[in-house]
């Protein structure tokens, strides 16, 4: 009684062959393919440079990371603008991915699983930096093609994107000087660039926009100095959230030292903070019958009834509405 | 806007207001405005101090070579779940997460040298008559002794002397005297025994070095395996801009990590899968032969 004879499938189910494919000798054998880096036994290599002959010539892993992720040697400036971005996102206290790599910590597992996982943090709101490094791409493309002033370019993006976790402008640096010290750091050392003179634009056309007063914050910050620097905005993605991996090895250590592990089961959620619907009893398997009714819609009508119901269950995700041509651009 | 953190927590590390973020009682902004380094601010953090000019450039060497390894674990992980096409940050976190008691036992490897370190001082013998204590005791219970030997580079990593000559240079201590015992009584026993000479490998060498720049075991580990993130997120970088997601394609002139004709099945052979009517007889006789015990993992 099952569908396998159904005449709608693709192939004979009954027939199917059985076992491995066999090994494909037509083509050339699978390997690992890469531009990055290689080894064999007595070297390791990255874009054509010998890594043990780089450190034992002074580069450091800053230098690596220019040649990892451009091909080339960076120039000391550059290098050293590198560090400066890289002190400064080392640390953010308890923010996500001190957070994540804690509550890993509580679950009494090894320090890589915490310091790993606090990278997951980083999506298109914090640590934006692929968002960001697209739109300003796009800002710079558009107005290399239509020639139209920078700024009215530049306007016409802010004024979709004012409250935009990814523009590089907000009200969270008001206060705090680091942005605005690493914009002009990147520029007295002749490092700052195209990205670095548009996200100045940005936050000018924000001000305009924006009722409530703004300015560049770290990601802007940040995002437009490495891409001054020749990272991509994947490229600083990548490496801003391991940059930020390495103190989250420190709040995991703390978290042990400090505190005792979670068990299963531990961890209470308080009524108060509950108003799902009311406790109420739990059908028998006879009562079921009665009870249970099947959701599906047969019209389009009867379908946005349904997706309207739907939306009011928080925790469902139907209220979360977004147009994904691309998954992996989740904004 | 919500500032306040997710978890309430008492924290000797840092603190963030609106004005500055502050590690260990330094502006962040400061440092970087005074010229510190990335490697500087791994001693800040972790150790609550600044490093003399020599720790910080043992550790821009180290973690300068760290960095990028081509083909481990770590990279393979990074690009196998790129082909996925998930956000970058989750190959290269699953990439991290590769290291453990094979790949890089970084933390396991300070462990045990700092449990003889204190042997030697209590039991009052030298470190060189340790390192022959603990290689013998290792290996008499059939256990690896950590820090030797590496699968792909056979006549020895190419990083790992270079580093010790190098931490001798720089920054020679006690840890590097038990390291250097351990390495000499293990081949000297393994001569003994007639096998062939394994050298030291990246964690002997690196994490020595660590653990003598002042790194506890876990904090050595956090630096070798986070520094090899960064590559991998180059190598995730590179497939997800280069490479074929899926990484299965047809089309390419190379068979794929997953073409199909990559299975090799060693598993049970094909059987007719029982209907529900014969199922409860069908499941009690294949518990009571017991034959599935065989792949059970």
């Amino acid at each position: 009684m099952d569908h396998l004879d159904d005449p709608r499938l693709n192939f004979d189910y009954r027939t199917r062959e059985r076992g491995t494919v066999p090994m494909d000798t037509e083509r050339d054998r699978f390997q690992w393919v890469s531009e990055v880096a290689y080894k064999n036994v007595h070297r390791i290599v990255t874009r054509g440079y010998d890594t043990t002959e780089l450190v034992e010539q002074g580069y450091g892993l800053t230098d690596v990371l220019f040649i990892d992720f451009q091909s080339r040697i960076p120039l000391l400036e550059e290098d050293k603008m590198l560090n400066y971005v890289m002190v400064c996102m080392l640390e953010d206290g308890l923010s996500s991915p001190a957070n994540i790599s804690r509550i890993v910590a509580g679950g009494k597992t090894i320090l890589t699983q915490a310091a790993g996982s606090s990278i997951l943090a980083f999506g298109h709101a914090y640590g934006a930096y692929q968002e960001i490094g697209k739109m300003m791409d796009g800002i710079l493309a558009r107005q290399a093609k239509e020639g139209k002033p920078l700024a009215e370019m530049v306007e016409a993006v802010v004024k979709t994107r004012l409250n935009d976790p990814a523009l590089g402008v907000s009200g969270l640096m008001l206060k705090d000087p680091m942005a605005k010290r690493m914009i002009a750091r990147a520029e007295k050392s002749g490092v700052a660039g195209q990205y670095v003179s548009l996200m100045k634009e940005i936050a000018k056309a924000a001000q305009k926009l924006s009722k409530d007063p703004v300015d560049i914050d770290l990601l802007g910050a940040t995002g437009a100095v490495m891409f001054d620097l020749g990272f991509t905005p994947e490229a600083t993605w990548g490496i801003l959230a391991v940059t930020r991996a390495f103190a989250t090895g420190a709040h995991y250590c703390e978290e042990i030292e400090r505190e005792a592990p979670v068990r299963l089961g531990q961890t209470l959620t308080p009524k108060e903070w509950y108003d799902g619907p009311e406790d109420r009893p739990v059908p028998t398997l006879e009562e079921r019958k009665k009870v249970a009714k099947a959701m599906e819609a047969q019209t389009p009508e009867e379908w946005k009834q349904t997706f309207l119901e739907r939306q009011k269950i928080m925790g469902s995700g139907w209220a979360i509405v977004e147009e994904i041509d691309d998954p992996r651009r989740k904004i | 806007m919500d500032r306040q953190p997710l978890i309430k927590r008492k924290t000797a590390i840092s603190y963030k207001t609106e004005e500055k973020t502050v590690v260990r009682g330094y502006s962040v902004s400061d440092l970087a405005e005074a010229g510190y380094t990335f490697y500087d601010m791994l001693f800040i953090i972790f150790q609550d101090r600044i490093p003399a000019e020599n720790e910080a450039d043992m550790l821009r060497y180290e973690t300068g070579e760290f960095l990028e390894h081509s083909m481990s674990p770590s990279a393979a992980s990074a690009i196998a779940v790129i082909g996925g096409r998930p956000n970058l940050p989750a190959a290269i976190a699953a990439a991290v997460m590769t290291f453990g008691s094979a790949h890089g036992p970084g933390a396991a490897h300070g462990y045990m040298m700092h449990k003889y370190i204190e042997r030697a001082r209590v039991e009052g013998k030298t470190l060189e008559e340790m390192g022959k204590i603990l290689v013998d005791e290792y290996m008499d219970a059939g256990l690896a002794v950590m820090g030797m030997g590496q699968p792909q580079h056979l006549d020895g990593d190419p990083r790992a002397e270079p580093t010790h000559i190098k931490h001798e240079q720089l920054c020679s201590g006690v840890y590097l005297a038990l390291q250097r015992s351990i390495e000499k009584h293990f081949n000297a026993r393994r001569k003994k025994e007639g096998k062939a000479f394994v050298a030291v490998n990246m964690i002997g060498a690196g994490n020595t070095a660590l653990a003598e720049l002042g790194f506890s075991p876990n904090a050595a580990w956090c630096i070798g395996c986070v520094c090899r993130g960064f590559s991998c997120a180059a190598h995730a970088t590179y497939t997800m801009k280069k490479g074929r997601a899926w990484a299965a394609s047809k089309r390419e002139p190379m068979v794929q990590m997953l073409d199909l004709s990559m299975i090799k099945y060693k598993g049970p052979a094909d059987r007719e899968v029982p209907s529900q009517a014969e199922r409860q007889e069908y499941a009690r006789k294949q518990k009571e032969e017991g034959e599935y015990k065989k792949w059970t993992i």
